[in-house]
């Protein structure tokens, strides 16, 4: 399996493959969520990569509130 | 009675009979032919609506830039092709007094939306042909949704159901991320949940009649319901809807293409985006809300209908300029009869013009304060420029006559730090706050002092006997 374009994870997975069989798979990383096409050659720009730690430290939209 | 679409597909052979739609035949890539399609459309003079029929590796087909131009605006009020603005923004002031003009519930049976079901090995990908929309976006994006959520306090008061257009990221064959804007209502229903721990139940619901798209984007109150409106720009026509399988306290567009149910999974957060957003550039990655899909409707051979978004304008500014000025509009008059008109097309209101009356000196900045105060105004508007009412705030030309013949800076324009911000402006520092700057281009007016006497042109009396004579002329020319 590839490694995720976006953050060089190695847990990805096929997401899906095509409905009509045999055209293109679609991948997923398990950590970032970036999805691509086995017919794309993704070219994740250097600022809209991640790893691990920048992804814990992302905004969250919206705040999670206190339990009632 | 102006004509009435019944679906998306009734809209989509009026724009086909009009000239207005294309269909293409041969098979394109999900990415990135979709998405550049969707650009293109755009760059023409009253771009068509795009039908892909083939897209590789999927069973469905695709159509963007449905509300793309002008003429495609004019057509889905039933007004003529070649209607100017100003006389759309009329027109939907007019509708717009008739809501509220309630729903009509249909029974399941006759509801085209529920033709088939699928309730287990849920994938979104037979049904959807999903693709990435830009190329630095995260994943498939549904652009053009329009999203279904009720109050948790009040799951059957039919005013407080809101519906809503939230972009979504496709996670998986089954899950999705969505993005609830804290300024948005679907948020103050979650936050209700959340403190419960418990799920909030949502329909996304695709490929639907115009107007519901329309209305989905459109800032109306919290307590209003957009279907009572979606009658209302029908000219007084009920809209159809149906209640959703899995929780019946929510009712769909009857006959829409697909209904995806499921719930927002409380208390998660997960990486969504980047998406390339209305104000042209990419919004970044963020930690947002995740939906479990449950549970799918769908018509026969679905179509999916999705936007592109990019540098204005492309399909969404048209989608959000009339149904963002029309509300403002409302808002304003209410208080203020002395105003005339507000285009807010730009950037979903990031920019105001308001046309008004001067009753005294300082109106205008009046009437700035109050745009800046109305519910999507204060987050969003940035810059107010205020008109004197004889110039059309739709006509562009005599907006910068204005500006450039009535506005002395050192006081007509104010600047006011630290307000409430839309955080997808890349100018908001810190996400979230904007600067307010506030243009009186309005005919200075006592108590304020004239400092000036000013006579302005007039237009000759046989003006408009000349307009038609050189028309004439022009014609025979031909
Ligand atoms: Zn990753």
């Amino acid at each position: 399996m590839k490694a995720c374009p976006r953050c060089d994870s190695a847990d990805t997975r096929v997401m899906v493959k095509s409905p009509v069989a045999g055209e293109w798979e679609m991948y997923v990383c398990n950590d970032c969520y970036y999805s691509w096409r086995s017919l794309e050659d993704p070219q994740v720009l250097p600022k809209f990569k991640l790893n691990k730690e920048m992804i814990k430290n992302l905004g969250v939209i919206p705040p999670v509130p206190p339990l009632d | 009675m102006s004509k009435v679409y019944k679906d998306l597909r009734e809209f989509l052979a009026t724009l086909e009979e009009e000239g207005q739609l294309v269909r293409v035949k041969e098979q394109v890539n999900p990415e990135p032919d979709i998405g550049t399609a969707g650009r293109a459309a755009a760059n023409l003079k009253n771009g068509p609506a795009v039908f892909f029929e083939n897209i590789r590796g999927y069973k469905t087909p695709v159509v963007t830039n449905v509300h793309g131009s002008w003429a495609n605006h004019a057509l889905m009020l039933g007004m003529p092709k070649d209607t100017p603005v100003k006389e759309q923004f009329e027109e939907l002031n007019r509708r717009w007094d008739l809501f509220p003009v309630p729903p009509k519930i249909l029974p399941r049976e006759e509801a085209l939306c529920k033709q088939n079901v699928i309730d287990k090995d849920i994938n979104l990908f037979d049904v959807l042909a999903l693709y990435r929309i830009n190329e630095q976006d995260g994943g498939s994006f549904i652009s053009k949704a329009s999203i279904i959520s009720g109050d948790p306090s009040e799951p059957d008061n039919l005013n407080k159901q809101n519906v809503g257009t939230y972009r979504i990221q496709v996670k998986d064959k089954d899950r999705v991320g969505i993005q609830a804007l804290a300024m948005h209502d679907i948020a103050v229903q979650l936050e209700q949940a959340e403190r419960k721990n418990e799920k909030l139940p949502i329909a996304i619901t695709l490929g639907n009649n115009p107007l519901v798209t329309f209305m989905a984007s459109t800032p109306v109150g919290y307590d209003q319901n957009e279907y009572e409106f979606v009658g209302a720009l029908q000219d007084g026509v009920p809209f159809e809807i149906t209640p959703a399988d899995t929780a019946p306290h929510l009712y769909v567009p009857a006959h829409c293409e697909v209904v995806l149910e499921g719930y927002i999974i409380p208390r998660v957060r997960e990486v969504e985006g980047p998406f390339g957003e209305f104000p042209g550039s990419y919004s970044g990655a963020r930690l947002q809300c995740e939906v479990k899909i449950t549970h799918i409707t769908h018509r026969d051979n679905p179509i999916f209908e999705n936007l592109y978004l990019g540098i204005p304008w492309t399909e969404i500014d048209y989608l959000m300029a009339l149904n963002t000025s029309v509300p403002l509009y409302k808002q304003l008059k209410e208080t203020m009869p002395e105003v005339q008109a507000v285009n807010a097309m730009y950037t979903h209101g990031m920019l105001a013009i308001v046309s008004t009356k001067v009753r005294y000196g300082g109106y205008g900045k009046g009437v700035a304060f109050r745009l800046l105060s109305t519910p999507h105004g204060m987050p969003y508007t940035k810059v107010v420029i205020v008109v004197d009412e004889f110039v059309d705030p739709f006509n562009l030309e005599q907006v910068m006559w204005a500006i450039t013949t009535r506005v002395k800076p050192d006081k007509d324009v104010a600047i006011i730090p630290n307000c409430p911000g839309m955080p997808l402006d890349p100018s908001s520092v810190p996400p979230g706050i904007h600067t307010k700057m506030i243009i009186d281009a309005t005919t200075p007016t006592p108590p304020e002092k004239i400092e000036r006497e000013t006579q302005l042109l007039e237009t000759p009396k046989d003006t408009a006997k000349w307009e038609g004579i050189i028309r004439g002329l022009l014609d025979n020319l031909k």
